[in-house]
């Protein structure tokens, strides 16, 4: 493997998405990343639709495979001692675990930090939970919806005003809590560069997504307004979906030199808009209904791409609504480079999203590995890494430990 | 400023606006770095844009926004000079080679127009790293465009996605693209640092907004090119029944509640006392749940329509039942197990002591080895002097003679209308 993090090794014993992603962020970087799997059954998320070509297989769920890139895949089961034991020698060589269990389970096992840090100091054990490893929530039950519930984003964030709480969806919460994760490693192996020691680190779903996505807490101290959703609603200019010739179109009101009704009634061609009582956020608010019926039908003229290339030579600001066909077929991330095309045995070859950056224009995807088989590497590591012999590996499989 | 942090030692320069990239580079100053802010008296957008206190911009309205506690000049230093300036650029360039990092959000071609190009900066500096965070890059045919958070979740996908069951499409969020960038960046900035310690070389790191965005909806992406379609549905779940968001007996309070398998069902069937409805053969099994998932909604919506949202939340996790109450931000504030955890984090801006303490959201990490805090929000121009002579080595007369010349401020100019 080469990239940047290509010395290090990371075991990821994780339940829920955002352990997977978290791990998935740093084998994009190149970590030897062995994901470690409940025989039998695997990680729950292979048992989960979507299924690639609809047919329902542990190794063609989109999500299992869109979070698992670059990882090789083990069988362990470490409820049973043997599993533990061989879950404890990998740990002794390796320099990051990512883990998902419920708070001090993993401590129960045996697989505590001060047990994995006893003999080796420099590793960092990061715990993924929805609502952290302390605390009056420490044991609720959590997903998705309730992070997003719970961190203030249903009520606030996403949806209309007189309508009930709404939220987004493709479990943002889950990939938010695992960015913090990635930001938190790094932080970490830069310390043990110093201190040659690894940490614990906590990360919790339920604060990530109060401190990620729209900064609600201060917004609410400063003013004592409590943010409320809806934001969108009416809001023809900075807000609502418009739609277009073959698709749909959100506008803004930046790039237009603080004249914006100015700028977009000579983009749009429509005068009407230049109309005193758009001139304010206000006015536009307020007469919305009036607006929109000045503005849509000068906008279902044009194709989305159209829109986009004559808004962008004008230095206006328009987000395209593209549906995921539409990004997949993007003509800008073609040119980029950003999509990796990956061939997985039983699917066969799909294009993978990279990872929102290049470094010195490299795209760190392009020499990826999709997904892995479940135990797919059971014979390499176990065997060929750690020298247990293939008989032993025998009775370990029927023991349903691997 | 951590006492001591990881970073102590790493310079940032950084031309920044708005809200991705300060959000990035607040992790950074975080973690101790010397994260400079370097600010144009012409764009103050970001300390006119608040929250102010009591919705009011006071005397000193330039230093008292919350979201330069919050993300926009937390833990940095900043200085107050127009780059554009031959004297400013002049400085500009004297302190990147004092710097390990340069950062900014202009739109691909402006750095270059200033001479602050990748190319020029690592030829004064080969183990400078900079870092350009933009809506779609540097190449490709959308590089010129410019954008806002929900333009993006619109571009990447998420938006389309997003909206209440059978209805339109809406934008997944106001800022929420603008955080999971700022975030790509801390993460991206830490990989160069971590690799130019291997290398010694700098690097030039091109990330985008779209980029960042379509790398988090991949399950969709993977969809699309085998014609999968998902639709809208709200809080429902592709499989999941119930799961979803129910009234609760106050006004505009609600209740979400996830049931992932029989066991679950019949715990939640338990909580509710076996009520008669419950117990109807269209509700035994997972998929017959799903098929019968609105009759379903709206008879469990009815039963926690007779509750307090919260106790049933705390009634029902107590019963192993996945739920949760739909916190406003003033539930947050007053939250048990946020305050047990030292997540609500209290500032007081000496800067602007008018403003007294305010609560704000702390880092969703704990990690004993890299403590964090807020120490300071940097006023405009604030550290301008220290930063001029300690580290581009100007006089004092030099320093006077920028400020008389209208290079650097302390202040915004006398005719800047208050937010």
């Amino acid at each position: 493997m080469s990239g940047i993090l290509s010395e290090l090794r990371v075991l990821e014993l994780t339940h829920r998405p955002s352990g997977a992603y978290c791990a998935k962020l740093l084998a994009d970087q190149g970590a030897d990343t062995i994901k470690v799997e409940p025989p039998g059954w695997g990680d729950q998320s292979r048992h989960e639709p979507p299924f690639i070509d609809d047919e329902p297989h542990p190794d063609r769920s989109s999500t299992f495979l869109a979070f698992n890139t670059n990882k090789r895949g083990i069988t362990l089961d470490v409820e049973q001692e043997a599993g533990r034991d061989l879950f404890f020698r990998l740990s002794q060589s390796t320099d990051i675990i990512i883990e998902s269990h419920p708070p001090g389970r993993l401590a129960e096992l045996g697989l505590g930090y001060k047990a994995l840090a006893e003999d080796n100091p420099r590793v960092i054990l990061v715990s993924i939970s929805y609502f952290g490893q302390d605390g009056p929530y420490a044991g609720y039950q959590g997903d998705d919806l309730v992070a997003q519930a719970m961190g203030g984003y249903l009520y606030a964030v996403t949806g209309s005003a007189a309508k009930p709480p709404m939220g987004t969806v493709l479990q943002q919460m889950e990939i938010t809590a695992a960015r913090n994760g990635a930001v938190a490693v790094m932080a970490a192996l830069l310390r043990r560069e110093q201190t040659e020691r690894g940490t614990h680190i906590d990360v919790s779903t339920m604060e990530a997504a109060v401190s990620t996505p729209s900064g609600l807490i201060h917004p609410y101290t400063y003013t004592g307004r409590n943010p409320h959703r809806g934001g969108s609603d009416g809001n023809v200019m900075d807000g609502m979906h418009l739609p277009t010739l073959d698709g749909e179109v959100t506008l803004t009101t930046a790039g237009t030199g603080g004249r914006p009704m100015q700028a977009w009634a000579e983009f749009l061609e429509e005068p009407g808009l230049t109309d005193p009582k758009f001139a304010s956020r206000g006015g536009r608010m307020e007469h919305w209904e009036e607006m929109y019926s000045l503005v849509a039908p000068k906008l279902a003229q044009w194709t989305n791409l159209d829109l986009m290339r004559e808004t962008m030579a004008r230095g206006l600001v328009i987000g395209l609504v593209q549906t995921p066909t539409q990004v997949v077929e993007s003509p800008h991330l073609e040119e980029r480079g950003f999509f990796v095309e990956l061939d997985h045995p039983e699917t066969g070859p799909m294009r993978y999203p990279g990872s929102g950056f290049f470094i010195d224009g490299e795209n760190a995807m392009a020499a990826a590995r999709p997904a892995p088989r479940l135990g797919e590497h059971n014979v390499e590591i176990f065997n060929g890494e750690m020298g247990i012999s293939l008989r032993e590996l025998g009775l370990l499989r029927a023991a349903r430990v691997i | 400023m951590a006492e001591k942090g990881v970073l102590e030692g790493v310079r940032v320069l950084t031309l920044e606006q708005v809200h991705a990239l300060p959000w990035g580079t607040g992790f950074l100053a975080d973690l101790g770095a010397d994260v400079i802010r370097v600010e144009s008296p012409d764009h103050l957008q970001d300390r006119k844009a608040g929250p102010f206190p009591g919705g009011q911009a006071g005397e000193e309205w330039w230093n008292e926004a919350g979201n330069l506690v919050y993300y926009g000049t937390r833990n940095k230093r900043s200085l107050c000079m127009d780059v554009t300036n031959p004297r400013g650029k002049e400085v500009f360039l004297k302190l990147v080679e004092t710097a390990d990092i340069v950062t900014d959000n202009f739109r691909p071609g402006t750095m270059q127009r200033f001479g602050f190009d990748h190319e020029s900066l690592s030829a004064i500096n080969p183990r400078i790293i900079t870092l350009s965070s933009t809506a779609y890059g540097y190449t490709g045919p959308w590089r010129r465009a410019g954008s806002r958070a929900r333009t993006v979740d619109a571009a990447c996908g998420l938006s389309y996605l997003t909206g209440y069951e059978g209805g339109p499409s809406m934008r997944a969020s106001n800022n929420y693209m603008d955080h999971s960038v700022g975030n790509n960046v801390a993460y991206a900035l830490l990989l160069a640092l971590y690799q130019r310690k291997k290398t010694g070389k700098g690097m030039r790191v091109d990330l985008t907004m779209l980029e960042t965005g379509v790398s988090a909806v991949g399950p969709a992406i993977l969809e699309a090119q085998r014609g999968i379609t998902r639709d809208r549905l709200g809080c429902a779940h592709w499989w999941k029944a119930p799961h979803n968001v129910y009234p609760a007996r106050d006004d505009d309070r609600w209740i979400v509640i996830v049931v992932s398998c029989d066991e679950e069902w019949d715990r939640l069937k338990t909580a509710m006392g076996s009520p008669e409805w419950a117990c109807d053969s269209r509700f035994d099994t997972a998929l017959s749940r799903w098929r019968n998932r609105h009759e379903l909604d709206g008879l469990l919506g009815e039963w926690t329509g007779q509750h307090d949202d919260l106790e049933l939340a705390r009634a029902l996790q107590e019963q192993g039942i996945t739920a949760g109450a739909c916190l406003t931000a003033k539930d947050l504030v007053n939250d048990a197990h946020l305050k047990d955890r030292d997540y609500l984090w209290e500032f007081t801006n000496t800067r602007v002591p008018e403003v007294g303490p305010r609560i704000f959201a702390g880092r969703p990490f704990r990690d004993t080895g890299n403590p964090m805090k807020i120490s300071k929000a940097a006023g405009l121009g604030q550290d301008n002097e220290v930063i001029l002579s300690e580290l581009a080595g100007l006089s004092q007369p030099e320093v006077d003679d920028l400020e008389t010349e209208g290079v650097i401020y302390g202040a915004p100019r006398p005719d800047e209308p208050r937010p």
